[in-house]
């Protein structure tokens, strides 16, 4: 028995030295990433078909839980030397403090350097990572918000018109909203979830400056500017106006999972949420009813402006390693080659970033079974360049203030007035703090 | 657990006094010396560097860059981070009591349910003991569901229509309730193990002497338990105040910042708001905090009987 034993170790022993010596060879790249759930398997699944693919590179994908986790681990270790990773997948809301660390390359060196054609790419998604000239990440996981409808619910309440503005849904919540025998409301019109990010964006869709120095961009913000553009006073009316209806309900906060699961219980006839969340939502709906998709809607009904993205993107690290940086953007192209992005929307939800995908039969079949799709696609090619979205240290935090903020509005009561007042300060007062200490 | 105050050491009466050899002087040093290197890797140095950090201010990869001295204290005990600084001090307070107690109480209940033989005992205590297999994130994720107010099973079965985890006047006693039943388990662990050393012959004999159930429980049971609760009570206390996952996955401190513990606040500080010097300011004042209670619990102590 013991010789058995020690025969065996001595084998196991021979074989993982065998297939050291194989993959002697490659190159090995290590990539974070920060998806969980279905997509965490196309991620895994992609990568797998790529090592698979060739015999050179060899990339080790590694879930390093939600971006603020991924976050936090590149600040941990970013005090040390070297990166643990040559691949980090991080939210958007992170690239200002990602540029400062200083630690990554921007891609565009390796777009210049082996001639990658950058006009396939979706220009208002390439747009957002362009910053100080340089395209600095490759966007990769892209969705704007997006209203979605129970249509059936719709049908029988007899509403033709899709509601374009905050304003038309408060309208209609009413012949919406259904109720139990013991005048309970039921469904409710419009479930709102009290999300940072939507803040960001109906700042952008009144056309409007989230922070000074042309919205971060020019050169890194000093302020908040929705103070003095009136945005953030024209949002917190619009949250006092959806706390007064009796048929829309607040239900949660910095996210939009829970009014997701309402929705698919025919709990609510319309709520807000990323499109990245449609494959998940009809998925969850399945037969019970039809879903619908519109325009993420105005504030106001003279409103121009328009989404910007939301989602993630690729940072390549700047390890000095020739080797492996050229394999990691290799890998990136990979990731972003037509077929890929039209497996990844078809799988996700989220935008093939790629518009050759949309000659993929992959792509095609899709949006014929998902015909809510093309609504996520043409709001973002109606979006001008112009409202990219803005570039702020301190986002996270600022973000989490929005919310704070608008708790107390719907929850304690809080006047507009003096909950533009108490957000302004605090979010001056954490951009001051960081840029004094940073730059 | 038989934890006794230390006693002066015996001298042996053959030794001269006050000559030692230099080597005596080392030798205690020696044994400590692995001990002494493990608190200084993991406690002693981290402390130190705290409070260091909690002199500065710090950029966002936690290097400190602005001598601040005691600006990040006065900031949060009377500053500009002041109200949200006590208001998570008094949220603290109050769960930790509840807690602690809560999860202690029903963990000692169910071990006095589950002390008599009877069928089905050991479904029983499988049941009271099962907290304990859960973890905390997972048992979070369940109950976001359970609390959900359009079709979470709480409202179905009341037929209440309430948004308990984004109430203010709910999420706090949710938060509660789900720690102290996550707690529960561990307490009925150890209490029910107190309870099987507690000789048989002391209720025998109680009962000869005409002791009713209450009668027994109050001067059997619960001195001959003292040193386990006295055990728990501890443990409750430090792992209340380092309650996160919870906060973190169902209310992320809110509404109205009511559930808003102390650790998720220097969470927040640290991680989210990217200020390594405040949140080391209150990780300091925490530290004091349990040293304090931590003090006042072992002069509580004295009335623990040890047999």
């Amino acid at each position: 028995m013991k010789r058995l034993v020690a025969l065996l170790l001595v084998l196991m022993l021979a074989l993982t030295g065998l297939t050291a010596l194989a993959e002697g060879g490659k190159t090995k790249v290590v990539f974070w990433y920060s998806l969980g759930g279905t997509n965490a398997e196309v991620i895994a699944s992609m990568v797998e078909a790529f090592n698979a693919s060739q015999d050179k590179i060899e990339v080790d994908a590694q879930y390093q839980g939600e971006y603020d986790d991924a976050i936090n681990k590149l600040k941990a270790t970013a005090m040390g030397e070297a990166l643990p990773f040559d691949i980090v997948q991080t939210y958007e809301i992170g690239s200002r403090f990602i540029i400062d660390s200083k630690k990554m390359v921007p891609v565009q060196t390796y777009i210049d350097k082996t001639g990658f054609d950058t006009s396939v790419i979706e220009p208002n998604l390439l747009a957002y990572y362009t910053i100080d000239g340089v395209i600095n990440s490759v966007p990769f996981n892209c969705s704007t918000p997006l209203m979605y409808y129970n249509k059936t619910a719709f049908d029988e309440a007899g509403i033709t018109e899709i509601p374009t503005t905050v304003d038309g849904i408060l309208e209609i919540a009413e012949k919406l909203a259904t109720f139990d025998s013991e005048g309970k409301l039921d469904r409710a019109g419009f479930l709102f979830s009290n999300y940072g990010w939507f803040f960001e964006q109906w700042t952008g869709k009144m056309g409007r400056e989230y922070v000074n120095n042309g919205n971060g961009r020019e050169s890194y913000a000093t302020k908040v500017a929705f103070d003095e553009n009136g945005a953030a006073l024209d949002l917190f009316n619009m949250w006092k106006k959806i706390s007064e209806n009796k048929y829309t309900q607040y239900i949660e906060r910095g996210g939009t999972g829970q009014s997701r699961a309402a929705f698919a219980a025919g709990k609510t006839a319309i709520f807000l949420a990323s499109t990245a969340n449609l494959a998940g939502v009809l998925a969850n709906v399945g037969d019970s009813f039809e879903v619908g998709t519109a325009f993420f809607p105005y504030v106001n009904a003279e409103d121009k402006g328009g989404v910007s993205t939301g989602g993630g993107t690729l940072w390549m690290v700047d390890s000095g390693d020739e080797a492996k940086m050229d394999a990691s953007w290799e890998f990136i192209q990979y990731m972003i080659n037509p077929e890929n992005q039209a497996i990844w929307n078809a799988k996700t939800g989220y935008f093939p970033i790629n518009m050759k995908a949309h000659d993929t039969d992959t792509f095609k079949e899709n949006i014929a079974k998902f015909p809510q799709f093309q609504t996520a696609l043409d709001q973002l090619h109606a979006s001008g360049p112009e409202y990219v979205g803005s570039l702020l240290s301190v986002f996270p935090e600022v973000r989490q203030y929005v919310e704070d903020v608008t708790e107390e509005v719907f929850l304690k009561g809080l006047s507009p007035e003096d909950a533009v007042t108490k957000l302004t300060n605090l979010a001056n007062d954490a951009i001051e703090m960081y840029n004094l200490t940073n730059y | 657990m038989q934890a006794r105050k230390p006693q002066p050491p015996i001298l042996n009466p053959g030794i001269k006094k006050g000559k030692k050899s230099l080597y005596e002087h080392i030798e205690p040093w020696l044994f400590m010396l692995p001990a002494l290197l493990v608190f200084s890797v993991f406690l002693f140095y981290p402390l130190f560097k705290t409070i260091y950090l909690s002199a500065f201010l710090t950029n966002s990869v936690g290097q400190p860059k602005v001598f601040y001295g005691f600006k990040n204290y006065l900031d949060i005990l009377t500053g500009r981070y002041s109200a949200s600084f006590w208001n998570s001090m008094w949220v603290t307070l109050r769960f930790v009591f509840f807690v602690a107690f809560g999860s202690l109480l029903l963990g000692l209940t169910t071990s006095l349910l589950t002390s008599k033989k009877f069928p089905g005992r050991a479904f029983a205590s499988a049941i009271y003991a099962m907290p304990i297999a859960i973890a905390s994130a997972a048992a979070a994720m369940s109950f976001k569901m359970i609390f959900h107010p359009s079709i979470g099973l709480i409202n179905r079965l009341f037929g209440t229509t309430v948004n308990w985890l984004n109430d203010p006047a709910w999420a706090f006693p949710v938060i509660c309730m789900i720690s102290i039943w996550l707690a529960s388990g561990i307490n009925y662990i150890f209490i029910s193990a107190g309870l099987r050393n507690i000789p048989d012959e002391l209720y025998e004999s109680a009962s000869i002497d005409g002791a009713g159930y209450w009668r027994q429980q109050r001067h059997i049971t619960l001195p001959s338990l003292s040193p386990t609760l006295f055990f728990q009570i501890i443990i409750n206390v430090i792992g209340a105040f380092q309650s996160f996952t919870q906060v973190r996955l169902l209310t992320m401190g809110g509404p109205n910042e009511t559930t808003n513990v102390i650790v998720y606040s220097i969470y927040l500080d640290a991680f989210r708001n990217f200020r390594f010097g405040s949140a080391a300011a209150r990780s300091i004042v925490l530290f004091v905090i349990i040293m304090i209670v931590t003090l006042i619990q072992f002069r509580a102590e004295r009335k623990v009987h040890y047999q």
